[in-house]
């Protein structure tokens, strides 16, 4: 589950046990000096735990929910239900079916009931929540969240027989087994150790890598819908928790407990912070929970706390009571105009200790040696058909490119060489023909999968996970591969090394400069250790001397991995200095085949591609 | 059967509300890839407007200009204030920036004018009824469907045969080629507001008149019909958001008399499990919109 012992579990936590330190500090601090209410420091605790809940979800696939509360709504209302005592239930839901007026367990098991039956919803709503995501992008994955919340308002509201309706809810006293802060804090501290170790482990890591970009992720051989669905059943468990003690602490549960106002609330404490990061989300609940108390004293006894008595000043109309939303409403706007990514962005306070503290080699490793490929798992394209509505894109095109080989696709624009590097990740369906790798006929699957067959590619238009680092790009890949691909682990130092990124291996990667991102582009493919790597248009953009280097790099990339090559571009210079083997294709068919110097040669080639400056 | 044709007609009635609703949220999607969480304010805004008004001794009919002229004028002001500062963000920067809209808009309500309901007076011919056959056909349920009719042919025509038209169809489709093509984007962002905002304004006239109060939350209502319309339709769709609050329209009226008594009242969560169910089976919504991704 962890690559890196100390960077993965211990210094999170270590971290966890300083944020915790430090979040109780600032409560003691606020109760004892300041002399606040015990009960804000309580629910700013449990405030935390839902955030952190909602952050492993929104942090690491970036998909906004509105839904969380909604499971958390189920998760207190089962809680309420298992924890009260038969006694009170007559009182409220003397008809509540499955025999649930006769239950009475601890709360303890009681907790443990609401997250099993949360966590079991979410399976549910997950599935769907995927499909949707992968079809139509997050936004109506959003939407379905916000469903969500309004089933469970109204389910809450108009179901008395196992809620108690709209006015009444569900009152009770439980005995006290939780009444010390003691549970309060447990749950408090696995949360953060939760959604930190989350973060690091493989899911998460693939997860945030799908959040930086869903499509070169899958092309690396990430499903993202199984990192999104661990995410968000981990990430109900942890509200779950949290709601059922809100739930306790209030005494009493109604519709409208776990609906609108606690979704702001939630959200604007993830979002201020920082989603991304699990530090940015507890400051976040800090900053909200201070201001959101500010605004309601001033709200109700306008400047008066300050003893400065400014109660009857032209201000008066600012501080009203309510004013408590029209700030948490702006501090959602204002950040979202002004800083989107929060006050902490995805700082984290564990990996900056790890970095100050944690021992790393500093010295360039050595280079990585070459391995000669084996002559097995050819690449067969057969007979590849396909339209675009009316547009024959590729008619009966078939290549073949063995390990030992560079093969080169060239091409006019629009001659549908892209189209076929698209068809054969999986990227575009065909309408007839086959494409096969060692025998293993991979037509038809979705493009993760025939990565991690061996079949990976880089992008003509760059697109790399920018917020990881360089180095993390490519750890990324090499997670994959050791998962998925059954490979060895691979020493990511020397293949970052090998592609001359040692420099800026901590650089994040949307900081690096086109030519450098080309080459992160090859190495974090290269990192998957595959069969064959497809290169779209390696050089474009690049001046002469830049695509020259280009040859080298790429020679060396497959030389350490011992990887076949399949490269479009159009770049002659680049393709004949580097392909063994060349295909020539115009308007969707293969006109030509041959070594670099016969298609060169030849007329037909010279004619559909060079044009008339071949001729002189 | 007659019971069959009666829903029917309620459930046009609702679904048109629903459609203009939708089609609104549906514009301002095309072109920039905003979910609108704040459409629903534009319904608050006018509600209040129309309150004030009508306490001050306005007839209902100049009052319905009013609510349209409110609903452009603030949607258009939204548009300046927050999403022109947004345009280009990422889906989760859109996302919470209308929802923040929301938010801030009913609580300047809640904080200045009062939590509490404040109700006006509703047309008289609102609750009449005329009957067809077997059929009771409500006076304002025909009204409706006339305008919504009406409205959308207008909006057609806008689209298919002016510029404007032609350049928020082709922004819909790629923004960044309609610009290279030297359609303004300003103008047509704006464009989509404004008609976004007369939309809304329409939708509200019926809503107002039907429900004859408003309080801060107003606009939560609208806006979810609306939003989820545009997503059972297909989002980016216009024609799929229109079909969308159909959909839902009838779909709201059928359930409510066809469940069971006891579970009449949870009708709105019966629609929205199905809802999560048609996502599951039918993840593009009704019609779907092609959008390749350069790779």
């Amino acid at each position: 589950m962890f690559s890196d012992l100390r960077r993965d579990v211990v210094f999170p936590v270590l971290g966890a046990i300083v944020l915790f330190g430090l979040f109780l500090g600032a409560g003691a601090f606020y109760q004892g000096l300041l002399g606040g209410h015990e009960r804000l420091v309580t629910f700013a605790l449990i405030d935390a735990i839902i955030v952190l809940g909602i952050q492993i979800y929104v942090g690491n696939t970036g998909i906004l929910s509105f839904g969380h509360i909604g499971f958390g709504a189920i998760a207190g209302y089962a809680f309420a239900l298992s924890a009260i005592s038969p006694v009170e239930k007559i009182k409220r839901v003397a008809d509540a079916p499955f025999g649930l007026v006769d239950v009475h367990l601890d709360p303890w098991t009681s907790i443990a009931i609401a997250v099993v039956v949360v966590v079991t919803v979410a399976a549910v709503v997950g599935i769907g929540l995927a499909r949707s995501g992968a079809e139509s992008g997050a936004v109506s994955a959003t939407v379905i969240t916000l469903a969500l919340l309004f089933v469970t308002h109204e389910l809450a509201r108009n179901w008395p027989d196992m809620t108690g309706g709209d006015r009444a809810g569900l009152s009770f006293r439980i005995g006290g087994a939780l009444d010390s802060r003691v549970p309060i804090y447990i749950a408090f501290f696995g949360a953060i150790v939760v959604a930190r170790l989350f973060a690091q482990s493989r899911m998460g890591r693939l997860a945030v890598a799908a959040r930086e970009d869903n499509l070169a992720a899958r092309a690396m051989g990430v499903n993202p819908l199984v990192q999104q669905m661990v995410g968000l059943l981990l990430s109900v468990g942890v509200v779950g928790v949290g709601a059922s003690l809100r739930v306790y602490q209030k005494g009493s549960i109604l519709p409208g407990d776990f609906f609108f106002n606690l979704t702001l609330v939630t959200l604007v404490m993830l979002i201020v912070g920082g989603r991304r990061s699990v530090t940015g989300a507890l400051l976040g609940v800090g900053v909200i929970t201070a201001g959101r108390e500010l605004a309601r004293r001033l709200g109700q006894d306008g400047f008066e706390i300050f003893g400065i008595g400014l109660d009857d000043a032209p201000l008066d109309w600012i501080f009203r009571p309510n004013l408590k939303m029209v700030f948490l409403g702006s501090a959602m706007l204002g950040f979202m105009i002004w800083r989107p990514a929060g006050l902490l962005d995805d700082w984290e306070l564990d990996r900056w200790l790890h970095g100050k503290f944690g021992r790393r080699r500093t010295k360039p490793p050595v280079p990585l040696p070459m391995v000669a490929p084996g002559n097995s798992d050819a690449l067969v394209v057969r007979g590849i058909d396909v339209a675009f509505g009316g547009f024959q894109a590729l008619r009966d095109v078939s290549i073949d490119a063995g390990r030992q080989e560079v093969v080169g696709i060239i091409g006019p624009n629009g001659a549908g060489k892209t189209t076929l590097l698209n068809v054969i990740t999986g990227l575009v369906p065909v309408d007839a023909g086959t494409v096969e790798l060692g025998g293993v006929d991979l037509t038809g699957k979705q493009s993760f999968q025939i990565a991690r067959h061996g079949l990976v590619r880089t992008f003509q238009n760059l697109r790399l996970f920018g917020a990881l680092t360089v180095w993390e790009n490519v750890e990324v890949s090499a997670l994959v591969a050791q998962t998925t691909r059954d490979q060895p682990p691979l020493d990511v130092d020397a293949l970052v090394a090998a592609a001359g990124l040692w420099e800026v291996r901590d650089r994040r990667a949307r900081e690096l400069d086109y030519g450098t991102s080309r080459r992160l582009e090859l190495a974090r493919a290269a990192a998957m250790s595959p069969t064959f790597l497809l290169l779209d248009e390696p050089t474009s953009g690049m001046s002469d001397t830049e695509s020259m280097s280009m040859i080298e790099q790429v020679r060396s990339m497959a030389g350490v991995i011992g990887a076949g090559v399949v490269v479009i571009d159009h770049d002659l210079n680049f393709i004949t200095g580097i392909c063994d083997r060349i295909y020539c294709l115009d308007c969707g068919q293969v006109i030509a085949e041959g070594s670099p110097a016969e298609i060169q040669a030849n007329p037909v080639v010279q004619a559909a591609y060079m044009g008339s400056s071949a001729q002189q | 059967m007659a019971e069959l044709l009666q829903n029917l007609i309620d459930g046009l009635g609702r679904g048109s509300i629903y459609a203009l609703l939708a089609l609104g949220v549906a514009v301002i999607f095309g072109v920039m890839h905003l979910l609108n969480f704040a459409h629903g304010e534009l319904i608050t805004v006018s509600g209040y407007a129309t309150f004030w008004a009508l306490s001050a001794g306005w007839s209902w009919y100049l009052v319905v200009p009013l609510i349209v002229a409110v609903s452009v004028v603030t949607s258009l002001v939204i548009e300046r204030l927050a999403f022109s500062r947004v345009r280009g963000a990422d889906d989760f920067t859109l996302l919470l920036t209308s929802f923040g809209v929301h938010f801030v808009v009913s609580a300047i309500f809640l904080l200045y004018v009062s939590a509490s309901v404040k109700t006006f007076s509703r047309p008289g011919w609102v609750t009449n009824t005329y009957a067809v056959g077997f059929l009771r056909i409500e006076v304002f349920d025909t009204v409706v469907i006339g305008v919504t009719v009406l409205a959308l042919v207008a909006t057609s025509l806008l689209l298919q045969r002016t510029m404007f038209g032609l350049a928020l169809r082709a922004a819909a489709a790629d923004f960044d080629t309609a610009r290279l093509m030297g359609v303004r984007s300003d103008s047509v962002i704006r464009g989509a507001f404004a008609l976004s905002g007369v939309l809304a304004g329409i939708a509200g006239i019926f809503w107002l008149m039907r429900a004859g109060n408003t309080v801060p939350t107003a606009g939560v209502n609208p806006m979810l019909k609306g939003v989820l319309a545009a997503l059972i339709g297909g989002l980016g769709s216009l024609r799929g958001a229109v079909l969308g609050g159909f959909v839902l329209g009838l779909a709201e009226v059928l359930l409510r008399s066809r469940l069971p008594d006891s579970l009449a009242s949870l009708t709105e969560g019966v629609v929205f499990l199905l809802i999560a169910l048609l996502f599951i089976f039918r993840p593009q919504g009704l019609i779907s919109v092609a959008h390749a991704e350069r790779v």
